[in-house]
């Protein structure tokens, strides 16, 4: 449980990173060690819980151990020293296809991975929400839809600790963040058009010290790592507890470019590139891949044997599919007089009143929106890229007058949306880079439309000048492409996150998403993990691993 | 006939400035950031062959384009210069670089408002994080 004892009891961000790095080293031929390729929240939180049960556990982290001090408030020298920018292609009607062909996502390279870039929204999935294809009729034109294997029965235990976990404003006690200027406008806004479930969260940064970490100052860059540790990240919160357990062997800079299995099709290990680039093998008795959806699906693909000549669990053909983005859109309004977005919390605050299924607005499924400040740096890069000219610079001279929300809302999963293995284009390693295919479903670009007409109206409620209605930025909520099913045949993992076809293999990011929900997915991943977590030790128990 | 050598290419940083001047105008930036983006232009041309050779070949025809000099165009004339070769990989490789390097400048940052790193500063906690005061604060508990 996280430490609640008080709020005199804080380490700094600076510490509490450097002591995810434990010092302890189990052998490469220890076979009985579990490995974890990935350390963000999906992977950070399984290797933590792991710990705790006593399990010794290996964390194989592609990138480097960059702590706060490491980090960077300039946003262009933070995202090419976070961002993961291997060799990555597009293709697919997508607009991030043309404007940013190979940046697909907005994912991190460190330890902590995209935790350390999350903002802290914590919304929970609708009952309904698991049960997408039951709900929306199932006869959406080219959707994929599935229902989940679980309920909001089965999770809610585990989105409790979750959330405990995490420090979660507005849940079990915890306070809420005060409204910066940002959410100000937002909230007004909703409230002139008769909005209701709006709120400065819940959100997972610290309004006063909890579990050992400070309260936020209000300094403005989440994005790019948090300097001062009072947002939950899984480098400050969950992988120093599991250091300190003398479970956990973390190795930063460690690629995985195979999972190796034996002649009866068991997991044995992984084989990784070390820092140096010497190929290293780990043994393992269980291997979970969290590595964000676009490489986890990559990693299972290039796991191909002769034995799985298409790709590690994939005797469904499922590997990589279904990739889900969420609606992602944006929008920003200048207003006569100064706002200046960018000082406090980046994302504290929320709309919930269009997150329902109501198919009287022309689509299925439903959206959230939620304050979001970019830079000047960030915002001229983004917020219509490709602009030139008077009508652009008007809109940044505009800079300190002006509010900015996010639109997040759930895609409908699609068969042809995929991740595939670019045989073409190679990364620095010599492995073949992932291709990312996106094509928007009519469901998608009804929602957007809908969602930046909402959002047009929130800011002119409050006397919007005018408005700037900003296209999907590169995927930062990478979802599907292993996901969980009932019915081998139907997805890659079952209800626990293990592969249906090898009973050591388990997926433990948002890959495992059957349908992405209008929530941000962080909290989800992470109550999922804390489950298998569970379940993983109850199987280690049982010698069943 | 000019060899177009890309390590050692010869741009006006003049005319280079003038023409990012023209494709952002912001009316009250000084020359100071405009001419360090087209010296950052020129810096990333010198490691980069393709864009080097487009730099030359496309500055040349800048500087035809409106019947005389680019610098001397009123801002009506290059604004149709630039119109006129928007999407070309000149115009993207300017473009892009400038929205990189232009708005990456501390002084930009300053002219347009934005403070930037905050954390040496103790954030914006005691500096205005909530100082809007032409708005009612709002609810921030959920509805209950």
């Amino acid at each position: 449980m996280p430490d609640t004892a008080g709020n005199g009891n804080v380490t700094s961000a600076q510490e509490l990173g450097r002591a995810a790095v434990s010092g302890r080293h189990f052998d490469h031929d220890d076979a009985d060690v579990v490995v974890v390729v990935g350390s963000g929240a999906g992977g950070g939180t399984l290797a933590n819980e792991l710990c705790r049960q006593g399990i010794r556990t290996v964390v194989l982290e592609a990138g480097p151990h960059l702590t706060a001090d490491d980090y960077s408030q300039d946003e262009w020298t933070a995202f090419n020293q976070m961002a993961w920018l291997d060799a990555r292609t597009t293709s697919g009607s997508w607009r991030v296809a043309r404007d940013f062909p190979n940046l697909p996502a907005w994912t991190v390279k460190a330890v902590g991975g995209s935790s350390t870039h999350w903002a802290g929204a914590c919304p929970r999935f609708k009952e309904h929400e698991f049960r997408a294809k039951e709900t929306y009729g199932g006869g959406i034109d080219g959707a994929s839809l599935l229902d989940w294997p679980i309920g909001a029965d089965d999770l809610g235990p585990y989105y409790d600790k979750g959330e405990i976990k995490m420090g979660v404003t507005h849940r079990h006690g915890r306070p809420p963040l005060p409204a910066n200027n940002n959410y100000k406008v937002f909230a007004n806004g909703a409230e002139r058009v008769g909005y209701r479930q709006y709120a400065t969260g819940p959100y997972a940064t610290n309004a006063e010290p909890y579990d050992g970490r400070p309260a936020t100052v209000q300094d403005g860059f989440n994005f790019q790592g948090d300097k001062q540790g009072s947002k939950w990240s899984t480098l400050v919160a969950e992988l120093p507890k599991a250091a300190k357990t003398g479970k956990l062997d973390l190795r930063p800079d460690s690629h995985v470019v195979q999972i190796t299995h034996d002649g009866r099709g068991h997991i044995d290990g992984v084989l990784y590139l070390d820092a140096d680039g010497a190929l290293q093998r780990q043994r393992a008795k269980a291997v979970c891949v969290a590595g964000n959806s676009i490489e986890t699906a990559r990693l299972l693909l290039l796991s191909s044997s002769p034995s799985h000549p298409d790709g590690l669990a994939n005797s469904s053909g499922q590997v990589g599919r279904n990739y889900m983005r969420h609606l992602t859109a944006s929008v920003y309004g200048r207003f006569p007089q100064p706002v200046h977005m960018y000082r406090g919390e980046t994302m504290a605050g929320i709309i919930g009143d269009e997150s329902g299924h109501d198919p009287d607005r022309g689509f299925a499924g439903g959206f959230y929106m939620e304050p979001l400040s970019l830079g000047v740096p960030f915002l001229a890069a983004f917020i219509d890229p490709g602009a030139w000219g008077p009508e652009f610079t008007a809109a940044m001279d505009a800079y300190d007058r002006t509010a900015g929300m996010w639109l997040v809302g759930e895609d409908m999963p699609q068969e042809t949306n995929r991740v595939t293995l670019n045989s073409d284009v190679s990364d620095q390693h010599g492995l073949p880079a992932p291709n990312v295919h996106f094509d928007d479903h009519p469901n998608d670009l009804a929602m957007r439309d809908y969602a930046w007409a909402k959002g047009q109206a929130v800011y002119e409620a409050v006397g919007a000048d005018s408005v700037t209605l900003t296209p999907p930025y590169p995927t930062t909520h990478n979802l599907g492409t292993c996901r969980m099913s009932e019915r081998p045949q139907d997805g890659v993992v079952d209800k626990f996150g293990r592969a249906h076809d090898v009973p050591n293999l388990f997926v433990s990011d948002g890959s495992v998403f059957t349908t992405g929900a209008a929530a941000n997915p962080t909290l989800t991943i992470v109550a999922l993990a804390i489950r298998q977590a569970e379940y993983i030790g109850d199987q280690v128990r049982a010698g069943a691993l | 006939m000019a060899t177009v050598t890309p390590t050692g290419v010869e741009i006006d940083q003049r005319t280079l400035t003038a023409m990012v001047r023209a494709m952002f105008p912001h009316a009250n930036f000084p020359d100071g950031p405009y001419a360090r983006t087209a010296a950052a232009i020129v810096d990333a041309a010198q490691n980069d062959v393709r864009m080097g050779a487009q730099l030359a070949q496309g500055m040349r025809l800048l500087d035809v384009a409106g019947g005389a000099p680019f610098a001397q165009l009123d801002a009506e004339t290059a604004g149709a210069v630039l119109r006129g070769m928007s999407g070309t990989a000149f115009f993207e490789a300017v473009r892009s670089q400038t929205v990189l390097t232009l708005y990456n400048d501390p002084e930009v940052w300053s002219l347009l408002g934005y403070e930037g790193p905050s954390f040496e500063q103790g954030g914006y906690l005691h500096r205005g994080f909530a100082d809007l005061d032409w708005l009612p604060d709002p609810r921030v508990e959920e509805e209950s």
